[in-house]
């Protein structure tokens, strides 16, 4: 199922976005060029900040880790030193988790990452911050046992379906396929994961194969995280030339 | 402008034909917001949008309506004065950034002995101006250490031409895209302010940091001007559905 997209929908952030999928719902908002704290402030480039909020309770430091790995991989496409010495603040709330996110048997911020990525992007986008390219993140997950085909962002309830997992990789990539983000959990061979990484290039940036792509939509139910990328920025234009093309 | 519209996400490279075709060789080629150079001759775009072109002046930039205001030179802007200091007035243009200076003597008239009172939270329309210590890049304007001034009068003729302290009326919060609308005149097609003109007085004033102040003379004037000017904002509307506001809005007076 292709994520769900609403662009600019808070009125006081600079930039913000809710993103769906699977279960997994997640508000994002962004603002900046801000006014950096003394301490924070770099000479020649912008300070990213993520603060990434739990859907229950307050942060521990698996969203401390989250966090992190967010701001480190945002900072690439970011283009800090067209704006230096500012802050760039990137709020993620985590309004909604499927049921089964806990007990899938996935370590649970591996699972939540692409969803925050994708998230954190479309909150980007929205606020107009110069990018240096765009980022797309897809879960793997390998299945024990030696028959088990693996799952290319399956949904919670499938990874549980399908335990004991033997091991999940997230991977990362930019708008120029390169990758820019791995985490990976559990025990795998080089082969393996090398499997895993081009599966999820396929469904991150492979544009040109449409009829691959075609023929997933219609079995698996998934589709090119680029394609889809473009047409959400196709409807936000749509929205803002309204004035031009129409009456 | 082009047709059909080019959609660009961040990192998409302008192909050579969708480039503006300049119709004077000499002309180089002018970058806009939103678009990006590296050398030798790739344009990449920065930020999510549509292209637009424009081949009289050849220039190219990317279309958009969202995000925060940055200043540039020349800009004309509503700012809120914030504290008056020994010769200058610290004043925001948007929320968490830091303050733009506006010096005392930048007003028509303004002398040593007779300066401007502004108490703090009164409004000024103004113009920012081009600092000396400005880079050419359009994003460090205020960034680079040295704050944002502005000024209220001409530097050539020390004349105002309509900048200055807004006294009474009200402001109202529109898009960046909308107050770029308002300011291209005919080009941007807004028509529903002539429309209110005709019937009611008022007198607005915009700024790029997308704030409109309108003052109608009574509260029920300014509130209708202001109001319709937010929801063609909003809606997007075109010059049908403008007239359409107009009627309904003066119908309600």
């Amino acid at each position: 199922m292709a994520p769900e997209a609403l662009l600019s929908h808070l009125n006081r952030a600079d930039g913000s976005a809710t993103y769906t999928q699977n279960g997994y719902s997640i508000i994002g908002a962004v603002n900046g060029p801000l006014e950096v704290q003394r301490r924070d402030e770099l000479p020649s480039e912008a300070t990213v900040e993520v603060n990434v909020r739990p859907a229950i309770g307050v942060g521990s430091p698996k969203e401390r880790h989250l966090e992190t790995l967010l701001a480190s991989t945002l900072r690439t496409i970011i283009l800090t030193r067209h704006i230096p010495r500012t802050l760039v603040q990137i709020t993620l709330q985590v309004r909604s988790l499927p049921s089964e996110h806990a007990i899938c048997g996935v370590d649970a911020s591996l699972s939540l990452l692409p969803h925050l990525i994708h998230t954190a992007l479309l909150a980007l986008l929205s606020s107009s911050m110069p990018l240096r390219t765009t980022v797309t993140a897809a879960l793997v997950v390998l299945p024990a046992g030696r028959d088990a085909a693996p799952m290319l962002q399956p949904t919670a309830r499938d990874v549980m379906l399908a335990k004991p997992i033997q091991s999940a990789h997230v991977f990362a990539f930019s708008g120029n396929g390169k990758v820019l983000l791995n985490e990976s959990d559990g025990s795998f061979t080089y082969e393996e994961w090398e499997e895993a990484c081009e599966m999820a290039e396929e469904v991150c940036c492979k544009e040109g194969g449409v009829g691959l792509s075609d023929a997933m939509q219609v079995d698996g139910g998934s589709e090119n995280l680029e394609r889809w990328l473009r047409e959400v920025v196709r409807r936000k234009v749509e929205k803002e030339m309204r004035w031009k093309s129409g009456t | 402008m082009a047709t059909a519209t080019t959609i660009l996400l961040p990192g998409d490279q302008i192909p050579p034909e969708s480039l503006p075709k300049p119709t004077n060789a000499k002309k180089p080629l002018t970058l806009g917001p939103g678009l990006r150079h590296i050398p030798p001759n790739t344009i990449t775009a920065t930020i999510a949008g549509a292209l637009a072109t424009d081949n009289k002046k050849n220039a190219a930039w990317i279309e958009y309506n969202s995000g925060r205001y940055t200043p540039q030179p020349h800009d004309l802007i509503i700012a809120t004065v914030h504290a008056s200091a020994a010769e200058t007035f610290t004043c925001t243009l948007t929320p968490h950034t830091p303050p733009a200076l506006l010096p005392h003597l930048a007003f028509e008239g303004a002398t040593r002995k007779t300066r401007p009172i502004l108490p703090p939270g009164s409004l000024v329309y103004a113009r920012v101006s081009p600092s000396p210590s400005s880079t050419t890049s359009g994003y460090s304007l205020g960034a680079g250490g040295a704050p944002i001034e502005l000024t209220c009068v001409d530097p050539s003729t020390g004349k105002s031409d309509g900048l200055g302290p807004l006294k009474g009326g009200m402001v109202f919060p529109i898009s960046l895209g909308m107050s770029r609308r308002l300011l291209a005149g005919k080009k941007g097609g807004v028509i529903v302010l002539e429309g209110l003109a005709k019937k009611v007085g008022f007198e607005v004033a915009v700024g790029r940091n997308g704030v409109l102040w309108v003052d109608g003379g009574n509260v029920k004037t300014t509130l209708l001007v202001g109001r319709a000017v937010q929801e063609v904002d909003e809606k997007g509307m075109g010059e049908k559905e403008q007239l359409w506001v107009v009627e309904r809005g003066l119908r309600g007076l």
